[in-house]
C-alpha cells in the first residue's frame, strides 16, 4: 500500500508540466552583474543618505556660532558615522546570502535568521543609542538659547518628536525580532 | 549512480568553462526539479520566475567553488533550497505567520471535494498543501516527492536520519489520508 502511494504521489509530482526554463551562460553572467550592480547601488544609496545627513550636519556645524550647537552637530555627525560603520559590518545591505552552497539547509536557515535577528534585536545599540547624545545636546542647546520663543512648548515638541521616532523604530524592530525568534524556535522544534 | 560514484566522477572546476559546463549539466539534469521546487516555494508567477532565475544564477556561481566533496545532486538541492529559504525569509512579514508544520497539517481535516478527482486539481491541492509548510518541512516533503531517500535528505538538510525518517513517515501518513479522502480516483 505504502509503495503504491509512494509511486502515485511521486509520479503525480514529477509528471507535472514545467516550462523548462533555460538560461544561457551569457544570460547568467548578465544577471549576476545586474545583481551586483543592484547591491552596489543599494549600498551607495544607504551610504549617500547617511553622508548627506552628515554633510548637512557638517554645514550646520560650520555655520553655528556657539559651542553648544557645534557640539550637538558634531555628536550627530559621529552618530551617523557610527551607524554607517555598523551597517557595513553587519552586512545588512547584502542581498545574496553567504555560504549558500556549503551549509546544510538547517545551518543556512539558522544562520540567516540569526544574522537578521542580531540586526533588529540590537537596533538600540547600533541605531538609536548613538543618536541619544545628540538629542540630549540638542535639548540643552535649546534651553541655553537666550532669546528662544515659547521655550517649553518648543522643547516639549522637540522631545516628543525624538521620543515618537525612537519608539516607532524600536517597536517595529521589536516586532520583527519577535517574528524572527518565532521562526528560530520553529526551526529548533522542527529539527528535534 | 551512488553518491560515492558521483563524487568520484566530478572534477574540480579549474576554469570558467568548467564552471559553465557543470552548470549546463546540472540545468539539463535537474532543470525540471528546480522548476517544481520554485513552484512549491512561491505561488505568485512573477515572483516564482525571479526565484527560479535566482536559483539558476546562484547555482552557476556556486560551481566556481564546487570541490566534489559531496555529490552534485546534494550540492544542487542544497543551493536551490537555501536560495528558496532565503526567499521565504525575505517574504516573512506577509506570509510566514501562516506557515504550519507537518504535525499541525496532520490534524487538519482533509478536503474531500469531488473535483479532487481531476489530476491537475489534485496537483494544485498538493502544491497548496506544500506551500503551507515551514521551509524545513517543505524541504523534506519536496525531497521525498523527488524520490530522494532518507540518507540523501539528511545530507542536504543536516537533519538526523531518525528525524528525516520520522518526517517522511508523517508525510506518508498525511498523503495517504489525503489521497484516500480527497484524491483517490485521480488515476
Amino acid at each position: 500500500m505504502t509503495e503504491i502511494l509512494d509511486n502515485t504521489v511521486q509520479e503525480l509530482w514529477q509528471s507535472q508540466l514545467v516550462e523548462m526554463t533555460k538560461m544561457s551562460v551569457e544570460e547568467l553572467r548578465r544577471r549576476a552583474r545586474k545583481f551586483e550592480r543592484k547591491i552596489r547601488w543599494r549600498n551607495i544609496r544607504e551610504y549617500a543618505a547617511s553622508l548627506i545627513v552628515a554633510g548637512l550636519m557638517g554645514y550646520f556645524y560650520i555655520s553655528a556660532h556657539d559651542l553648544a550647537s557645534r557640539v550637538t552637530f558634531a555628536l550627530f555627525i559621529a552618530a551617523m558615522l557610527w551607524i554607517v560603520i555598523a551597517l557595513h559590518r553587519m552586512g545588512s545591505v547584502r542581498r545574496t546570502p553567504l555560504d549558500v552552497d556549503t551549509l546544510t539547509t538547517q545551518q543556512f536557515y539558522r544562520a540567516e535568521l540569526g544574522r537578521q535577528l542580531a540586526v533588529v534585536k540590537n537596533v538600540w545599540w547600533w541605531y538609536l543609542a548613538p543618536m541619544v547624545p545628540g538629542c540630549i545636546a540638542c535639548t540643552v542647546t535649546y534651553v541655553m538659547r537666550p532669546h528662544h520663543p515659547g521655550p517649553w512648548a518648543g522643547l516639549l515638541f522637540m522631545n516628543a518628536l525624538f521620543f515618537v521616532s525612537f519608539y516607532a523604530v524600536w517597536k517595529l524592530n521589536a516586532r520583527a525580532a519577535r517574528c524572527l525568534e518565532r521562526m528560530i524556535n520553529d526551526l529548533n522544534a522542527t529539527a528535534q | 549512480m551512488s553518491t560515492k560514484e558521483l563524487v568520484s566522477t566530478i572534477e574540480i572546476p579549474a576554469t570558467a568553462s568548467k564552471q559553465d559546463e557543470l552548470y549546463q549539466e546540472a540545468a539539463a539534469t535537474y532543470g525540471a526539479a528546480l522548476e517544481r521546487l520554485a513552484r512549491a516555494y512561491e505561488a505568485d508567477a512573477d515572483l516564482r520566475r525571479d526565484l527560479l532565475q535566482d536559483i539558476h544564477v546562484e547555482l552557476w556561481r556556486s560551481f566556481q567553488t564546487f570541490d566534489g566533496r559531496c555529490s552534485m545532486r546534494t550540492w544542487i538541492y542544497r543551493v536551490a533550497h537555501n536560495v528558496a529559504a532565503s526567499h521565504v525569509i525575505r517574504q516573512r512579514r506577509t506570509r510566514t505567520d501562516t506557515l504550519v508544520g507537518l504535525e499541525e497539517l496532520e490534524n487538519l481535516p482533509a478536503d474531500a471535494s469531488p473535483e479532487a478527482a481531476d489530476r491537475s486539481h489534485t496537483l494544485d491541492r498538493l502544491l497548496r498543501l506544500i506551500q503551507q509548510l515551514k521551509p524545513l518541512d517543505r524541504h523534506v516533503i519536496l525531497s521525498y516527492l523527488e524520490g530522494l531517500d532518507a540518507a540523501a535528505i539528511g545530507e542536504i538538510t543536516g537533519l538526523s536520519a531518525t528525524n528525516v525518517a520520522t518526517k517522511v513517515h508523517r508525510i506518508k501518513n498525511l498523503l495517504a489520508r489525503w489521497f484516500q479522502q480527497g484524491g483517490k480516483s485521480n488515476d
